[in-house]
């Protein structure tokens, strides 16, 4: 959002002038309309944006707000995943759009996060402080999905504390096909910050990233 | 008699040297003055020096523990000479004065007439502070009848004699001070004499003194406070001064805009920002602006109510336009409980600049405008996640309005009325589809957010000047 700013903010420029409406000492009922009618036109003017200076298509909330990064072939052959990260340092992992999984006919069935020592979903991380949250490495298995011909084993790609699942995908596996980069995403993990810098250099940015799997 | 009480000190065993108006100073020089008048001079001078526009006066004393211990050691004492006496029947009917007041007595009046005002309730303090490096003898009597008394030391010391005659008693040597305070609530007498009865087991000796208590003196006014509402014209000002590391996030913020341009005139130490909640650094708040309460330590002056508005009018004439003030006044302690009552209940009005990805039409507009209290379900936003607790909330939207925007056909404003604590941004694009509803699911469709601002902040206080 921040970006845009500067451009919509140049276009109201010419209302910022405004003063503050002023109500006091107005002893008849009309002036006083007058005055608030006065102040909301104002503040109006203040909250239109200018047209011409929006974007066609503005950039998505991901976009804006995370970084992106790609571990393309994680562990196995095509096992493409996605890591957004926030400016706070946490990390949303995903299944990018090249993944194997969504080759197979059908796409995506079933969602388990029954993997490993522990049903994930079953975490509960509590406090400021992230208690409970379990630690996980890089190839720690997540979940894994299931299309009608095989299952895939989805990792953390990055070391750090699991705070969330997106335990929705369990009962609407389908998000995955719809929108694996926004509501299909996997899980949410706050890495250290030393452990975060290991990590990022065997990632892929975005560019990098397309140019890998030859997409526009 | 016991030899060791030969030796006269100059100061007095019980007072400490209070009512003798000897003390040492805080560059440990010993102070001695003749009468209360000097002493008041002095205060006087400190009180001129300070600067402060004062109306009236509080004068506090607070005395070392050891004082009143010596008090009702005194007083078991002399019940125990003369309780059966007349005359000491007939005075006991009163409260005996403690040194405290004592102290009091004599310094207020002369006091009044160098200052030229009135001693009452007031804001402005003169505070003496007496403190003594002899530890309190609670310490050492671990058999007393008092209570709360935590940490029991073994008895170390080997001198203690209950009170004989007027014979001053060799001291023991005295432990850490540390049960001071513990013990301190324990013996406070709220009657002199009834707490002497509770006093006798415990048998308190009077010892010599060859240091007069240590005296600070303070004065100061306790905190003043002006309140208001701001409003914020800037998408990168923050409300309060953010500086990570070494820089600065954002160009200003309303909390030094407001608090730099108020300070001054009140010639106060320094200054505390409050606020009714907040707005993030991109987000403007207009309208009737958001309640705020600038709290200023130590002021010299208070501002007048012609100052107040010149304040006003200087933060609002600034340059820049980012910040500016209504309704600013000086207010009472009333002020904060006006802030914070109910500010976890009340509505708050946003208008919003969102994008969807189809073109809007007329059945969009309906179905958002008859929305009325929805109830949604947010899941702490990733962008706060690192520093708050991850937990479900439920909000309520309380009515939403779609305006078209002309010349576009996937731009539109959206008015809300939400319930205090909705996060607007994510309610708009659904932050991964952690809060839900949101206006994409809604509208079934994706769904950005553009702008944000706030216009209007629903809360009694502030809104007169």
């Amino acid at each position: 959002m921040s970006e845009l700013h500067n451009i919509i903010d140049q276009t109201n420029s010419s209302t910022q002038e405004t003063t503050v409406p002023d109500n006091s000492e107005h002893q008849q009922q009309e002036p006083v309309r007058e005055n608030e009618d006065d102040g909301e036109h104002e503040l109006h003017k203040l909250l239109l944006p200018d047209v011409h200076h929006l974007p066609f298509t503005p950039p998505s909330a991901v976009e804006s707000n995370f970084v992106s990064y790609f571990a393309p072939d994680f562990m196995k052959p095509g096992h493409d995943q996605y890591v957004y990260r926030h400016a706070n340092g946490l990390c949303v992992i995903g299944l990018a759009s090249t993944h194997v999984a969504f080759k197979d006919k059908g796409g995506i069935t079933a969602v388990d996060f029954n993997v490993g020592k522990s049903d994930r979903s079953g975490i509960k991380v509590t406090g400021k402080r992230k208690k409970n949250a379990q630690h996980f490495e890089s190839n720690t298995a997540l979940c894994k999905v299931c299309t009608s011909d095989a299952s895939y084993i989805v990792r953390c790609c990055v070391k750090g504390s699991l705070l969330e699942v997106n335990d929705r995908l369990v009962k609407q596996p389908e998000l995955l096909n719809s929108s694996a980069e926004r509501e299909g995403y996997i899980a949410i993990i706050m890495p250290k910050p030393a452990d975060w810098l290991k990590v990022k250099a065997s990632l892929l940015g975005l560019e990098e990233y397309k140019k890998l799997r030859s997409l526009c | 008699m016991s030899p060791a009480a030969e030796v006269e000190s100059e100061f007095c065993s019980v007072c400490l040297g209070i009512l003798q108006f000897k003390w040492r100073d805080d560059k440990e020089t010993l102070v001695k003055k003749e009468s209360p008048n000097d002493m008041t001079e002095l205060i006087a001078e400190t009180v001129k020096q300070e600067g402060h526009q004062i109306d009236s006066f509080s004068l506090e004393v607070s005395v070392p523990q050891a004082i009143l211990e010596n008090e009702l050691a005194i007083l078991s004492d002399m019940k125990s000479k003369y309780g059966s006496e007349l005359w000491f029947q007939e005075k006991s009917r009163s409260e005996p004065i403690s040194v405290k007041d004592a102290l009091k007595f004599s310094i207020v009046k002369p006091l009044e007439s160098l200052l030229g005002i009135k001693s009452s309730i007031d804001s402005f303090r003169i505070r003496l502070t007496y403190t003594s490096t002899k530890a309190s003898k609670m310490v050492q009597n671990s058999r007393g009848r008092i209570k709360d008394c935590k940490r029991q030391k073994t008895d170390t010391n080997n001198g203690l004699h209950s009170i004989n005659d007027e014979s001053i008693v060799a001291g023991a040597e005295c432990s850490d001070q540390s049960n001071i305070e513990t013990n301190a609530a324990a013996v406070r007498p709220s009657n002199g004499l009834q707490a002497c009865d509770a006093f006798e087991c415990l048998g308190f000796s009077i010892e010599k003194v060859n240091e007069p208590c240590h005296l600070e003196l303070q004065c100061y006014r306790t905190p003043i406070y002006l309140g208001g509402r701001y409003l914020k014209f800037s998408r990168s000002v923050s409300q309060t001064c953010w500086i990570i590391g070494e820089e600065r996030m954002g160009e200003a913020s309303v909390e030094e805009i407001i608090g730099s341009n108020i300070l001054p005139m009140c010639k106060g130490d320094n200054y505390k920002f409050h606020a009714a909640g907040r707005e993030d650094i991109d987000v403007r708040m207009l309208g009737s602006g958001r309640p705020f309460l600038v709290e200023i330590q130590n002021a010299r002056q208070i501002p007048s109510e012609a100052i107040v508005k010149e304040i006003e009018t200087r933060i609002n004439g600034l340059e820049n336009k980012l910040v500016g003030v209504k309704n600013l006044k000086v207010v009472g302690s009333e002020g904060w409980t006006l802030m914070r009552e109910g500010e976890s209940e009340k509505q708050k009005q946003y208008a919003a600049v969102v994008w969807i990805s189809r073109p809007l039409d007329d059945e969009d507009l309906k179905t958002i405008s008859s929305l009325k209290d929805m109830q949604i379900m947010q899941k702490t936003p990733i962008r706060v996640l690192h520093r708050r607790s991850p937990l479900e909330r439920e909000k309520l939207i309380h009515w939403m309005k779609i305006e078209r925007i002309a010349g576009s056909s996937q731009y539109f404003l959206l008015y809300l009325c939400t319930q205090a604590g909705t996060y607007i941004k994510e309610f708009v694009h659904g932050d991964l589809g952690r809060t839900h509803p949101s206006v994409g699911s809604i509208l079934g469709c994706r769904a950005e957010i553009m702008q944000l601002d706030v216009t209007d902040v629903k809360m009694d206080c502030f809104l007169t000047g």
